[in-house]
């Protein structure tokens, strides 16, 4: 190999101290903020540490994980959270996928106008959770805003997010605030296909669903494969426009909600309870590695169906 | 034949009669799904935009139609009641350094990675791809800051914003694609390592860069959740932070709440009519790594 010589290339002596040198500083907080604290939340979850500096932190062994899943009226809370969190994946993977796919079809024809859909579609995107849910929740006011007239004109009654189904507006929320980017994705994808491919298929006769069936489809499987991942990972993991449309409440809140209002005294029971939030943290992220793991084993069956 | 050049279409339409009808059809039906679409995206920024237009009375007798009048008294006030400039001046502040820092940093970084320059740049670059599977930072890294003494403060609030693996992938990829006979030849001319990299490489790697500079950007501005776990001085917030703030206080007049929101929306909005194309690019690229 020719590494060897290429470490040499700016020259010798202290010359070749300097690429390290130079990369040291991003590394370096890489693996302080990033990598470390990362890998410590594993450790954390055995302790009882709190928010507050100074106090002792002792082990405590599974104490946090047997009282998150096990103990008590919480634990029932938790398990609900935990049901709750793959309700909201399975919701938003479905309809965000679908949604962002039929977008990307629609603009990625040939239509006055397009760029302009494109940009609306797209935009919420950028917004922020802050801006996009303080937008929504104007949006969904019980008693006078534009959703409870729609609904008062099919003679629906609704409290929104103050209801019980807050959880299913969040969940439109979320969708409305990310199938833009699963669209990008898709439309990434489209530009790709090679256009003699839709030639060559309508010459033998091939027409609408037949041409996406046939061509766009298979064609499109790495954006298919990525915006599937995404989806299910994202979807797992998101929780901070609960934080604005409704705040910390039973009956709606998902894991990464429930850690984070443990950790950082969100909770009526506790405070800043460090331990245990980093317990649910791990049980959390055990849930996105095994159905991220589930969802790369699909992905590559199609991909050996279609790209050999 | 004439629409089977184009990139993609979604139905070819051809020259016989059947056909265009079918085209004509698929043409209404698209436009009446997109304008459907459209009204579900620009609905609640039409109505956003509406409410900050309107008095606290007229809003309401009427919280849904058209303002009265073209009035812009909400923003004004809204700016004057919360510490709506001290936010935006701190909003600025943190990512303006934390962006700068971050991507400089990054590059000295990237360069070495891409090239093999130093030994382990295949692992060291699968530390950065891992880093999307990796439990959350959060509590550890709150444990870090407290204990350095970083609390509520904006060091330590910086601090959490000078890593990025998917835009160092980004940057490590985009370099890749430089050729390596450049840097055989700058040596040849005597170009030092640093000055390689300062005065010949970024220019050359620039729209990476600038796709780079832009993610990471609006992540800074966006960010909520760190604004709360990290700041308790009203002093120290970014805009994000204080517009929930504002809420919790002026939750009811939405008029107001909504010219507050508008103000924090148009930076980005801005931003984005001129960026689009790095936005775009950056966030295609960074997932089909992710």
């Amino acid at each position: 190999m020719a590494a060897s010589q290429q470490q040499h290339l700016f020259g010798g002596g202290r010359q070749r101290l300097y690429p390290w040198l130079l990369l040291f500083p991003g590394l370096g907080f890489y693996l302080l903020i990033g990598v470390g604290p990362s890998l410590a939340t594993a450790v954390y979850s055995f302790t009882d540490a709190t928010g507050i500096r100074g106090l002792p932190i002792s082990w405590v062994g599974w104490d946090n994980y047997d009282e998150f899943i096990f103990r008590g009226a919480r634990s029932r809370d938790n398990i609900d959270a935990l049901q709750r969190t793959l309700i909201f994946m399975a919701l938003v993977t479905i309809v965000q996928f679908g949604l962002g796919l039929v977008m990307a079809l629609l603009v990625n024809q040939k239509l006055r106008g397009r760029l302009v859909f494109r940009t609306l579609f797209f935009v919420p995107v950028i917004l922020g959770v802050a801006v996009q849910g303080l937008m929504w929740k104007l949006f969904l006011r019980p008693g006078g805003g534009p959703m409870h007239e729609i609904f008062s004109l099919f003679g629906l009654e609704s409290q929104f997010l103050g209801g019980p189904n807050a959880f299913y507006w969040v969940i439109v929320v979320q969708i409305w605030a990310n199938a833009g980017f699963t669209m990008v994705i898709f439309l990434a994808g489209m530009q790709t296909v090679p256009a003699d491919l839709y030639e060559a298929a309508s010459v033998d006769g091939a027409v609408g669903w037949q041409l996406f069936r046939n061509v766009t489809w298979p064609q499109l499987t790495p954006a298919v494969n990525t915006n599937f991942l995404l989806n299910i990972v994202g979807s797992l993991q998101a929780w901070m426009l609960f934080l604005v449309l409704t705040g910390y409440r039973n009956g709606t809140n998902v894991l990464g909600y429930v850690v984070y209002a443990e950790a950082f005294g969100q909770t009526s029971a506790s405070s800043f309870r460090q331990g245990y939030a980093a317990a649910a943290s791990i049980v959390l992220f055990l849930l996105v590695l095994a159905l991220g793991m589930a969802a790369n084993a699909v992905v590559a069956r199609r991909e050996r169906k279609y790209m050999s | 034949m004439t629409a089977v050049t184009e990139p993609a279409p979604l139905v070819v339409i051809r020259n016989d009669g059947g056909r265009r009808r079918r085209g004509v059809r698929t043409r209404i039906a698209s436009y009446g799904m997109l304008l459907l679409l459209a009204a579900f995206y620009t609905g609640p920024l039409l109505i956003l935009i509406f409410a900050s237009m309107k008095t606290l009375p007229e809003f309401f007798r009427d919280p849904t139609g058209l303002p009265e009048s073209l009035s812009l008294d909400n923003f004004t006030e809204a700016w004057g009641l919360a510490n709506f400039p001290g936010y935006l001046m701190n909003s600025l502040i943190y990512t303006v350094v934390a962006t700068t820092l971050f991507v400089i940093m990054s590059v000295f970084v990237a360069f070495p990675i891409a090239r093999g320059y130093v030994k382990g740049s295949a692992a060291l670059l699968t530390l950065y791809v891992v880093a999307l599977f990796l439990p959350p930072a959060l509590i550890p890294q709150f444990q870090l800051i407290l204990n350095l003494g970083l609390f509520n403060t904006r060091t330590g609030y910086i601090l959490l914003f000078l890593i990025n693996p998917i835009g160092l992938i980004i940057l490590v990829n985009y370099i890749k694609s430089i050729p390596r006979e450049l840097d055989e030849s700058a040596v040849m001319d005597g170009c030092g390592y640093f000055r390689f990299v300062w005065s010949i490489l970024i220019p050359l790697i620039r729209p990476a860069i600038a796709t780079v500079t832009v993610l990471h950007a609006i992540g800074i501005w966006n960010e909520l959740i760190l604004a709360t776990v990290y700041l308790t001085n009203d002093d120290l917030y970014p805009i994000t932070r204080g517009l929930i703030v504002f809420e919790g206080v002026y939750g009811s007049d939405w008029p107001k709440l909504a010219a507050a929101v508008l103000m924090l929306m148009f930076p980005m909005l801005v931003l984005y009519m001129f960026l689009q194309r790095y936005i775009i690019s950056g966030l295609t690229s960074g997932a089909v790594k992710g």
